[in-house]
C-alpha cells in the first residue's frame, strides 16, 4: 500500500521535474512544507492562544496572531528563497569508485537573492550557499559513489529553509548526465617473475578468457615467445599474442594479463597500474576488449585510459529523454541527433 | 575507526559547545534579558542572578573560554536550583509561581544548548515567556518591551538558518520589518474581528503576592503607609460631569470590627472559587449619570464605587453595605461600569438589632479616657449633637493631620485624643468611630481613595494609592448612613485638593519616590509628560488590552449587519482565507515580473519549434543567423524574414537597444507570425512531399 502510494508520488514528482540538466525553480515543481519545528510551532500558537482565550489577554492574542501572520509571511519569504532559481549541471564529477565525486552545479538567482540554500544528495549535504540577486555562484556536490561506471544521481535535493526554519521548501534536479567512476584502483600482483617461464605460458593460455587474446604486429622489442610462429608460417605476419601484453611489454596494459580474475577486478588492476605509470610519467598503452588506446603519456592520456577503464561494457544511462516543456514527444530524438 | 571512538571513551560523546552560530546564540540571550525585564518585580532574586550566571556560562563555553558542564555537574546545578526554588516557593501553587518556575527552566536550559533542535526548544519557551510576560504587564511599554524581545528571536532564527550572509543582503531585522508590514493588516483585522469566546475553563489566579493598595485591614500607620506610593489605582471616566472634588469619595469596603488597636471586616468574606475571567466592562458610550473605572490588579475582589451608585456592567455586583465586588478576583486590569443616582436616601430603612449590634462592637478594654469622653457626650447631647460636638472638637482643638505620626504603642486612641493630637486619615476615623461607638451611635470605617486628579486633555481622572482615605459613616434616626470625614475638619485642603496641598508645609509628600513625577508637582513639563504617558497607556488599556467580549460585540454592533459571534468566526475565517489569497497572487504577480525577461526566450522556442516543424532542426549552441541561413536554405521563401527575425535577436542580446523592450517584443512577434505564415504557405504547396508533424 505504502510502496504504491510512493510509487505514484514518484511518479508525480518526476513529472514535475523531468530529467535535465538544467532545472529552473516555480510553482510548479517548489515543495513546501513546515519543518518539525513549525509543527511545533503550530501547537505553542494554539497553546498560546488557549492561553489568551482563557485569561481574556487580549495581548497574547495580539502576539499569537502576529507570530501566526509572520509564519504565513515566512512561507512565501521561503517559497520566493527558491523560485526563480535555475541550476545547472556544468560538469558531473569524475573520481574513483568509493570516493565522493564532485559534481558541479551552476546556480543563478532570479530576480530575488536566494538564501541559505543547501544542496544534498543522498547522504551527502552542502553547506548552506546564498546568491543575491541576479547572480551566480558554481558550487560543487560531492556524491558518494559505490562501483565504477556512470553514476547519475536520481535526485539531488534542494533545499531551503530560510528564514526561521520552521518552514522548509524544496525541490530536485535530476541530472541527465552521468558521472564517470573509475574502477578503484587495487594494487596489481607483482606478475614480473612469470615472464620468462614458458612453461607457466603455456599453462595460462590454457584459462578461460584467453581464446579472445588481442593480436598485435611485432613491434621492437617483443620477446620471441610472443610471437606466434605458426601464423607467421602461414601467412608471413609477425604477430604477437598480446594476453601477457604486462609481463611481456611494460608499455602495454592488458586486460588479459591477470588470469583468474574476475573483470572488475582486472579493471581495478588496470586503474592502479595506470595511476603507476602516471606517478612514473612513462608512456603506457591501454588493450581492453573491444577497445585499444595507443600508448602515450600526459595527464590527458591517463584521464582518457581511466575514462574507458570506467566505462567497459557499461550502457551510458538513459531513459525518457527530458522534453523542454512545450516540444512534441517525437521531436526530441532529432534534437538529440543534432546534438550528437 | 568509529566504533572503537565509541568505545574507548564510554561517555557521551560531547558536541562542540560553538556548533551553534555564535551571533544567533547572542541574539537569543539578548531577548531572555529583555523578557526577565518586565517580571524584575516578582521574580527572586537569586533566580535572576542564576540565570544571568548560566546565561554568561553559555555564551563564556561559546567563546571557547570555559567549557560547558559535564552531565554530573549539570545534574547537580538543576537539583540545587530547584532545591532553592521549592524553598522559596514553599508550596504555593499560582501562575506566579509557575512563570519563576518558567524562568528557571529557561536558564537551566542554556547549559544544554548545543545543537539546533535545543535552539528551537529555547526560542519556543523564549515565546513562550514573552506571552507569560503579558499576564503580568500590560501597560504600553512593558509591552513594547515584550514585542522586541520576540522580534530579538525572530532575528536570532534567522541569523541560525543564515549565519554568513553576506553584509548586502537585507538584514534579519530589515527582512523582519518587511515581513511585519505585509502582515499587519492581517494582524490587524484578526484582531478585531477574531471572536473573543468565554474562557473555556476557569484559570488560576495570575498572582498570589501582595500589591500595593488598601487591605481589609486598617492599624493606625496603614493609610500612611500608602501615601508614600504614587502607583496609579484606577482611573475613571465620566459620562457627564466630573463630581467636585470634595465629593470624589471611593467606597472600597466597610471596616466594622475592632480588635484591638485593629479594624477588620466583620462579615469575613465567604471564599470563592475563582469564577471564569469576565471582562465586560458595559458597552457603548457613557450615558450622562454613568461612569466607567479602569483599575489596576489588586488581587482582591473589591471595587471602588462613589457613593449611591449603582452596577451596571456583569463583571461587579452589588453586596451589602452599599459595597461593590468582583466576581473574582482583579489580577489583571479590570474595567466596570457603574451609575450614580442623586436621590438614593437609604435612610429609610431601620438597622435591625444583629446590625445594630454589629456596628457597636467594641473590645471590652483600653482607651477609658476616649470612653470617659463619650459617656459625658452622651449624657448631655442627641447623637446628632455628639457628631458635632466631636468634629467641632477637631476643628477647634491643635490637631495635627500629618505623615509623620508619633508612635503610639498603648491605648493608641487616648494617645491620639488627648495628648499627641497627630495622625493621619486612618487614626482620625478609626478613633471617632471609637468614641461614636462607645457613645451608643452605629459608626463603622469606611476605607477606600478620596479625590483624584485629571489626565491629560482632562478626560479622566486618575487616582493614586496616595489618595487612599479612611473615613468614617455613622447612622443617625431618620437620615440612615451618613458620612462624616474627620480629616475634612482637621485639614481641609487633604478634602478640598489632595494630599500635597495639605502636606505642602511639611514636605512629606512623597518623601521617598524620588522618581515620580507626581512628586515635582510644580515643574509644569514633568506633569505634562506624564500625564501624556498616562494619557497613551489609558488609551492602550481601554481599546487595546480592554477589547475582549463585550466591547468587541460594542463594536461589531456599530457596524452595519448583525454581526455575532458566529459571524465573526466566518469573518476571521475569511480575513485569513483573503490574506492568504491575497499573499499568494502578490507572490506570483512578482514572480511573474521576474520572469518578464524570459518573453524573449519564449519568442525564440517559439522560432525553433516553428524550424523545427519546417524540418530544419535546431543545432545546439548555433547561432540565430545560422539558423536562419540553414531555414532560408530548407524554405527559401521565408529567407528575408528569418533573416530579419535573426538580426533582431542578435541586436536584442547584443546590442544597447534604443527601443523599449516592450516594442521590441512585439515587432518580433509580430515578425515571427509572418514567418509561421510564410512557413505554413510554404508546406502546404509542398504538403504531397514532407510531412512535417501533426500541428503544422
Amino acid at each position: 500500500m505504502i510502496k504504491v502510494f510512493r510509487e505514484r508520488w514518484q511518479r508525480w514528482v518526476n513529472r514535475r521535474v523531468p530529467r535535465s540538466d538544467s532545472q529552473s525553480f516555480n510553482q510548479k515543481n517548489i515543495f513546501i512544507l513546515p519543518t518539525g519545528a513549525g509543527v511545533v510551532f503550530g501547537i505553542l500558537l494554539l497553546v498560546m492562544l488557549i492561553t489568551g482565550i482563557n485569561y481574556q489577554n487580549s495581548l497574547i492574542y495580539l502576539t499569537t496572531f502576529l507570530l501566526g501572520a509572520l509564519f504565513v509571511g515566512a512561507m512565501h519569504q521561503t517559497h520566493r528563497n527558491l523560485s526563480g532559481l535555475r541550476l545547472t549541471v556544468t560538469q558531473p564529477g569524475e573520481g574513483f569508485a568509493g570516493d565522493e565525486v564532485p559534481y558541479r552545479f551552476r546556480a543563478s538567482a532570479g530576480n530575488g537573492p536566494t538564501i541559505a540554500i543547501r544542496l544534498s544528495c543522498e547522504d551527502s549535504t552542502l553547506a548552506p550557499f546564498h546568491i543575491p540577486a541576479g547572480q551566480a555562484k558554481d558550487v560543487s556536490l560531492p556524491v558518494p559513489s559505490a562501483h565504477r561506471g556512470y553514476l547519475r544521481p536520481d535526485m539531488v535535493r534542494i533545499e531551503t529553509r530560510f528564514p526561521f526554519g520552521l518552514l522548509k521548501a524544496w525541490s530536485w534536479i535530476r541530472p541527465v548526465s552521468p558521472a564517470i567512476i573509475f574502477p578503484r584502483p587495487v594494487a596489481a600482483p607483482d606478475a614480473g617473475s612469470t615472464v620468462e617461464d614458458g612453461d607457466e605460458d603455456s599453462a595460462q593460455r590454457t584459462t578461460p578468457g584467453n581464446d579472445n587474446a588481442d593480436l598485435r604486429p611485432w613491434r621492437e622489442g617483443d620477446l620471441s615467445q610472443r610471437v606466434m610462429w605458426k601464423r607467421y608460417a602461414r601467412t608471413g605476419q609477425m604477430v604477437v599474442a598480446d594476453w601477457e601484453g604486462e609481463q611481456g611489454n611494460p608499455q602495454w596494459l592488458d586486460f588479459y594479463a591477470f588470469a583468474g580474475a574476475d573483470n572488475e577486478l582486472r579493471l581495478s588492476y588496470l586503474a592502479w597500474q595506470v595511476l603507476e605509470r602516471a606517478k612514473a610519467s612513462t608512456p603506457f598503452g591501454l588493450n581492453l576488449p573491444g577497445q585499444v588506446i595507443e600508448p602515450d603519456q600526459g595527464p590527458a592520456h591517463v584521464t582518457r585510459c581511466l575514462r574507458a577503464l570506467a566505462v567497459w561494457g557499461e550502457e551510458p544511462p538513459r531513459d525518457a529523454i527530458a522534453a523542454e516543456h512545450g516540444t512534441r514527444r517525437h521531436e526530441a530524438p532529432r534534437e538529440k541527433e543534432a546534438a550528437a | 575507526m568509529k566504533l572503537t571512538q565509541a568505545f574507548s571513551l564510554g561517555r557521551e560523546t560531547v558536541e562542540p559547545a560553538n556548533a551553534l552560530p555564535s551571533n544567533a546564540l547572542l541574539w537569543l540571550i539578548g531577548s531572555f534579558a529583555i523578557l526577565l525585564a518586565p517580571q524584575w518585580d516578582r521574580l527572586p532574586i537569586w533566580l535572576v542572578a542564576a540565570c544571568g550566571i548560566l546565561a554568561v556560562w553559555r555564551w563564556l563555553a561559546q567563546e571557547g573560554r570555559v567549557r560547558l558542564p559535564g552531565r554530573w555537574l549539570r545534574t547537580g546545578i538543576m537539583l540545587v536550583l530547584i532545591a532553592v526554588y521549592v524553598a522559596t516557593v514553599q508550596g504555593r501553587f499560582t501562575v506566579d509561581t509557575a512563570a519563576s518556575f518558567f524562568v528557571l527552566a529557561v536558564g537551566l536550559k542554556w547549559l544544554e544548548t548545543r545543537s539546533t533542535r535545543d535552539f528551537y526548544v529555547l526560542f519556543f519557551i523564549l515565546v513562550y515567556l514573552a506571552g507569560v510576560n503579558f499576564l503580568f504587564q500590560q501597560n504600553i511599554l512593558w509591552s513594547l518591551v515584550n514585542f522586541l524581545a520576540v522580534a530579538l528571536l525572530l532575528v536570532g532564527l534567522q541569523v541560525l538558518n543564515a549565519p554568513d550572509l553576506p553584509s548586502d543582503m537585507p538584514s534579519g531585522w530589515r527582512r523582519l520589518g518587511g515581513l511585519l508590514l505585509k502582515t499587519l493588516p492581517v494582524v490587524v483585522l484578526l484582531f478585531v474581528f477574531f471572536p473573543r469566546m468565554a474562557p473555556l475553563w476557569s484559570v488560576p489566579l495570575v498572582s498570589g503576592e501582595a500589591r500595593s493598595g488598601i487591605s481589609d485591614t486598617m492599624r493606625p500607620g496603614d493609610i500612611s503607609n500608602l501615601a508614600q506610593s504614587s502607583e496609579r489605582a484606577f482611573r475613571a471616566t465620566f459620562g457627564g460631569e466630573i463630581p467636585a472634588y470634595r465629593d470624589r469619595y471611593w467606597r472600597g469596603l466597610v471596616l466594622d470590627y475592632l480588635d484591638g488597636e485593629t479594624w477588620r471586616q466583620g462579615r469575613e468574606e465567604g471564599f470563592r472559587r475563582p469564577g471564569r475571567i469576565a471582562m465586560d466592562g458595559g458597552v457603548g458610550p457613557l450615558g450622562g449619570s454613568e461612569y466607567d473605572v479602569l483599575m489596576e490588579p489588586t488581587d482582591q475582589r473589591w471595587a471602588f464605587a462613589l457613593e449611591g451608585s449603582s452596577a451596571v456592567s456583569d463583571n461587579v455586583v452589588e453586596e451589602g453595605d452599599d459595597l461593590f465586588r468582583f466576581r473574582r478576583p482583579a489580577d489583571s486590569t479590570m474595567r466596570y461600569r457603574l451609575s450614580l443616582d442623586e436621590s438614593s436616601g437609604a435612610g429609610a430603612a431601620e438597622l435591625s438589632n444583629a446590625e445594630r449590634r454589629r456596628f457597636l462592637q467594641l473590645p471590652s478594654s483600653g482607651n477609658p479616657r476616649a470612653r470617659e469622653l463619650a459617656e459625658e457626650l452622651s449624657r448631655q447631647l442627641s447623637d446628632e449633637g455628639i457628631v458635632d460636638e466631636l468634629l467641632t472638637r477637631f476643628r477647634e482643638q491643635e490637631y495635627f493631620y500629618t505623615l509623620r505620626p508619633p508612635a503610639m504603642p498603648e491605648d493608641g486612641i487616648d494617645a491620639l485624643l488627648f495628648d499627641q493630637k497627630r495622625g493621619f486619615c486612618a487614626h482620625y476615623a478609626g478613633a471617632t468611630t471609637f468614641v461614636l461607638r462607645s457613645a451608643g451611635i452605629p459608626a463603622r470605617v469606611v476605607v477606600g481613595y478620596q479625590g483624584g486628579d485629571s489626565g491629560a486633555g482632562g478626560e479622566y481622572l486618575i487616582v493614586r494609592q496616595y489618595d487612599a482615605h479612611a473615613w468614617v459613616e455613622v447612622w443617625l434616626d431618620g437620615q440612615g448612613w451618613v458620612r462624616i470625614d474627620p480629616t475634612v475638619a482637621i485639614s481641609p485642603a487633604r478634602i478640598e485638593s489632595g494630599l500635597r496641598d495639605a502636606m505642602a508645609e511639611e514636605g512629606s509628600f512623597l518623601e521617598d519616590e524620588v522618581l515620580s513625577p507626581q512628586k515635582y508637582g510644580d515643574m509644569a513639563l514633568v506633569q505634562w509628560a506624564s500625564l501624556q504617558l498616562d494619557r497613551i497607556n489609558y488609551q492602550w488599556q481601554r481599546w487595546v488590552v480592554g477589547y475582549q467580549g463585550q466591547s468587541q460585540m460594542d463594536l461589531m454592533s456599530r457596524l452595519p449587519g448583525g454581526i455575532g459571534l458566529r459571524e465573526l468566526g466566518y469573518l476571521t475565517a475569511g480575513i485569513v482565507g483573503a490574506g492568504l489569497l491575497i499573499a499568494g497572487l502578490f507572490s506570483a504577480l512578482q514572480l511573474r515580473r521576474g520572469e518578464r525577461r524570459d518573453d524573449f526566450q519564449k519568442v525564440l522556442l517559439s522560432w525553433h519549434r516553428a524550424c523545427e516543424s519546417a524540418g530544419v532542426p535546431v543545432r545546439q549552441g548555433e547561432t540565430p543567423n545560422a539558423l536562419a541561413d540553414r531555414l532560408a536554405q530548407a524554405r527559401p521563401s521565408v529567407t528575408e524574414t528569418a533573416r530579419r527575425f535573426a538580426r533582431m535577436v542578435n541586436s536584442h542580446y547584443y546590442k544597447p537597444s534604443s527601443e523599449s523592450d516592450d516594442q521590441e517584443l512585439r515587432r518580433m512577434r509580430r515578425l515571427l507570425g509572418t514567418m509561421k505564415r510564410q512557413l505554413r504557405e510554404a508546406s502546404q504547396r509542398r504538403q504531397p512531399h514532407t510531412e512535417s508533424g501533426p500541428a503544422s
